[in-house]
């Protein structure tokens, strides 16, 4: 398992380990959150440091909507990583305005489509080496 | 600034090796020193390894002082490795050209290589996910294939793309590879084993991808001085261009069936160059996957926007038509180790221009095209001539 530890593929996201912290703290809250500049009010997504627009370092959490819509998707059958189960459900969904990449969770492969309504669910990985839980942002059909 | 050409060029047999990096490397670089006879390793004075991850795959890193001292060069005037995913190969020619037009160098081996078979096939997909972001993108489990589906729903709902049009790329591109004993694969293959073929990510079938391949190529570059008294038929670098729309998928055109990086770069290739898309007699094009030659064909400007279908269908990216589109079999008949491909482009153009690709010759091709990317939103562009002007 050490070796396995050496190529984890999953976000650092402990305070210790990333200034986005914030963010995964809130997945375990159950909320979806972003940044937004406080010199000129755009929302990113991703989150991030500072504004690339206005050059801004200023940036707050902001929550997104917990709803959405596919913008498109593709069905992954075979050659995924290993530890990532088939079939597996990739989406773009667009939440708020933005562009959101991410996997549908409990979707049948055969009925997704295009402006189908997704609602967001945290999705728990692997925990950390120190053990601690960790968190993605994840969707899931609304109906 | 300087003219400069390639006056060599080398290629290892690409596929699933059973040989080590370091093989890898003599293989590629004896096979370009045997092509330009009147260069020793001593003569070359700059070497630049295109190469994505070794670390990952041969634990190695130091690449380029590796290669040189597998090779018996010892640089005086540039040693550099380049990691751009996919697109490293072409990157590092780029530097090449670059530092040899601004006088800083006469000669200049680029080589690429990659051991990706290596130490499991499981870990081999692991590792693709080291080129897209960890944190918003491999995290989910996301390698290429998905991306480049996600570009084939939307080229085929937006213009009516067939799968069997897809496939038609795969066919072409697996036909092609038979008659380059360099290829990952020989044995060709017809629509119905391309459409029949296991699903990888919808709607792109295995046939319809880039395999999973360990090889390496090398060219030699020149100073205009150095080309002529090196040979009496040097390949002429004519133009190039490089643009970035975004690295994360959401950050690119949201219509992923537009790729506006590969029209800007492109753009800026043929300006250079002072040449068209209708010029073009040779292309190498980036076919890590069926979808990636079918926007090609338009972004490159070969047909218009939405057409790429019915043009790989009416042959026209085949021999006798339009302009000849992956004639040693693309990275899906040849594979695709990434450092390599783009170097391996090159080494391709360099034969065809030269009337010594053999079975594969494109009859009196004069302008020939690479394009490699490093995912959907970044691209890279050169121009090849048998002219120098």
């Amino acid at each position: 398992m050490s070796y396995f530890r050496a190529v984890d593929p999953f976000p650092l996201e402990s305070p210790e380990q990333t200034r986005l912290a914030a963010f995964y703290a809130g997945l375990a809250d159950g909320r979806l959150t972003t940044t937004r500049c406080t010199g000129c009010d755009r929302t990113a997504w991703p989150p991030r440091l500072f504004c690339p627009e206005c050059g801004a370092d200023g940036v707050e959490w902001v929550d997104l909507p917990r709803e959405g819509t596919v913008h498109g998707f593709t069905v992954q059958e075979t050659g995924l990583p290993a530890g990532f189960p088939a079939p597996r459900v990739f989406a773009i969904v667009t939440v708020g305005g933005h562009r959101i990449f991410t996997v549908l969770l409990d979707a049948d492969p055969a009925r997704v489509a295009v402006g189908q309504p997704v609602r967001f669910v945290p999705l728990a990985i692997d925990p950390d080496s120190k053990g601690n839980p960790r968190w993605l942002p994840a969707f899931t059909p609304s109906a | 600034m300087r003219k400069v050409a390639l006056v060599g060029a080398g290629v290892s047999k690409f596929g699933v090796r059973k040989a080590s990096y370091r093989d890898l490397i003599w293989e590629a670089g004896k096979a370009c020193f045997d092509a330009v006879p009147g260069v020793k390793p001593r003569d070359v004075e700059g070497l630049v390894v295109g190469s994505v991850m070794p670390e990952r795959t041969a634990f190695q890193s130091h690449i380029s002082s590796l290669a040189a001292e597998a090779l018996g060069i010892r640089p005086g005037a540039l040693s550099a490795r380049t990691e751009h995913m996919c697109a490293s190969g072409t990157v590092g020619i780029r530097y090449a050209y670059a530092f040899i037009a601004a006088g800083l160098a006469d000669l200049v081996m680029v080589l690429g290589v990659e051991k990706l078979n290596q130490p499991s096939g499981d870990e081999a997909i692991l590792n693709m996910g080291t080129g897209v972001d960890r944190e918003w993108e491999a995290a989910f489990g996301l390698t290429a294939p998905p991306c480049f589906a996600l570009a084939a729903q939307r080229h085929m709902a937006e213009y009516g793309t067939t799968e069997e049009q897809l496939a038609l790329v795969g066919v072409k591109n697996h036909t092609h590879a038979s008659k380059n004993p360099n290829a990952h694969f020989g044995k060709g293959a017809t629509l119905d084993q391309v459409l029949c073929s296991r699903m990888i990510s919808t709607p792109l079938r295995l046939f319809m991808c880039s395999p999973i391949t360990d090889g390496a190529a090398a060219v030699v570059l020149a100073s205009e001085d150095r080309a002529r008294d090196l040979t009496d038929r040097p390949v002429w670098i004519r133009g190039t261009g490089q643009a970035l729309d975004g690295f994360q998928l959401t950050s690119l055109h949201e219509d992923y069936a537009h790729w506006p990086a590969l029209r800007r770069a492109a753009g800026a290739a043929y300006r250079m160059a002072g040449v068209t898309a209708a010029d073009v007699d040779v292309a190498e094009v980036h076919d890590c996957f069926a979808i990636a030659e079918l926007i090609a064909y338009e972004e490159l400007g070969f047909c218009a926007k939405g057409e790429a279908g019915p043009f790989v269908a009416a042959g026209r990216s085949d021999y006798g038509g339009d302009v000849v589109v992956n004639p040693r079999g693309g990275l899906i008949g040849c594979g695709h180790p990434l450092g390599a491909t783009g170097v391996a482009q090159a080494a391709e153009i360099f034969v065809q221009l030269r009337n010594e690709a053999g079975a594969r010759q494109v009859p009196d091709a004069a302008l020939g095209l690479t394009h490699n990317n490093s995912g959907m939103g970044e691209h890279v562009v050169m121009l090849y001539g048998r002219e120098a002007a």
